[in-house]
């Protein structure tokens, strides 16, 4: 059983702070940890693997019409998959959604093919009106997280939490 | 059967359960079937209807969910199948009213006009509880038997076009509000609170 790094066990402990217990996500290589922190040790979070990020965010809608309050996880590249969702359904029905977003294409990509998404998130964020949060350090992953959903949840806004790869990278201490 | 003739067909097997309608069409004769708090009308997000009924099954598993999708839009979103096939929701009637036409854009075939089986891709997606109704009758017998069954359900109700007398209400905030109230778990910012 592989270490769980401290940013990611942070994630875990954010998400669940924030009252969140269903997490919809479509994974990549940073958000494994995530995962496997989620079913280690909080087995009272449900974990729902969708096929697509715009996918997502519509169970994660309905989630929230059922008294639920719902958490997307996904990388980068998934947010241009998202558009539609967010800003055609949780954006006019105001429907709240922690969005946990693993980055891609910042300091330290190698695939070019990531960064003219990745780079663009912040300011598509502020184009489509959803506040977004960057994660500067390992040990802020809990705090940052927790707020953005608490934020969310209470204000009716969709809220995002960027995760730098410089925070993501495989070099990070473990927190287990 | 056309698509409000179907649409009169599974809200009255709905009774007070909630129906998500995609958007255009099967919004427009789910309102014109008779509005209801517990009718969910969507106005954008193609494609999701199915998604947003998947996510309510799986909330309120103490609720049926049926959602109202158009062929189009459920081939926008065809991941959503494993996905209802993956999680199994046992209480979630999926209906397709399949017309094999855009008809919200003014009429342009979709696949299902040239082969597209839709209930063949829900089997093939592990949806097994999957059928084809043709009729108001077949439609009935459809949803009633397959809601036995324990398992997630779609139907391909095969209809013709009809042209929508009404629209839903426009304002979102205010179908979500009605909409979760009347379902039992109202939106917690509508309901007041003792300050101790």
């Amino acid at each position: 059983m592989a270490d769980v790094p401290v940013w990611a066990a942070g994630v875990c402990v954010g998400v669940r702070a924030s009252g969140s217990r269903d997490v919809v996500y479509v994974p990549d290589n940073p958000l494994s940890h995530v995962l496997r922190s989620f079913e280690r040790e909080f087995a009272d979070v449900r974990l729902l693997l969708a096929t697509r990020e715009e996918e997502a965010f519509g169970i994660a809608a309905g989630l929230y019409l059922g008294g639920r309050k719902p958490t997307v996880m996904l990388q980068s590249s998934g947010l241009g998959n998202s558009l539609n969702a967010i800003t055609s359904l949780l954006v006019p029905y105001q429907i709240p959604v922690l969005i946990v977003v693993s980055m891609r294409g910042d300091a330290g990509e190698w695939n070019a093919a990531q960064v003219p998404m990745g780079r663009s998130v912040p300011a598509i964020f502020e184009a489509i009106g959803i506040p977004h949060a960057r994660v500067e350090s390992e040990d802020e992953a809990a705090t940052s997280v927790r707020a953005a959903g608490e934020t969310a949840f209470a204000t009716r806004i969709a809220h995002a939490v960027l995760l730098p790869r410089r925070v993501t990278n495989m070099t990070s201490r473990t927190a287990v | 059967m056309n698509r409000l003739d179907a649409t009169h067909v599974i809200v009255a097997l709905a009774g007070d359960a909630p129906v998500v309608a995609s958007l255009g069409h099967p919004a427009y004769d789910l309102f014109a079937a008779g509005d209801r708090p517990q009718n969910l009308y969507t106005w954008g997000s193609m494609g999701l209807a199915s998604s947003i009924g998947l996510g309510l099954a799986l909330a309120r598993p103490d609720l049926r969910v049926f959602v109202l999708d158009g062929d189009g839009s459920l081939l926008m979103n065809l991941g959503s199948l494993a996905t209802i096939g993956l999680l199994r929701p046992a209480n979630l009637t999926l209906v397709v009213m399949d017309n094999e036409e855009y008809a919200t854009t003014g009429g342009q075939q979709t696949p299902t006009a040239h082969g597209a089986d839709l209930e063949a891709a829900a089997r093939a997606l592990a949806i097994a509880n999957a059928a084809t109704a043709r009729t108001e009758a077949e439609l009935r017998q459809a949803v009633e038997r397959g809601m036995e069954r324990g398992a997630p359900q779609m139907i391909v109700a095969k209809v013709a076009e009809s042209a929508p007398t009404a629209k839903p209400p426009l304002d979102c905030v205010f179908i979500k509000q009605r909409f979760m109230t009347a379902i039992g778990n109202p939106e917690s910012a509508t309901v007041g609170r003792a300050i101790w």
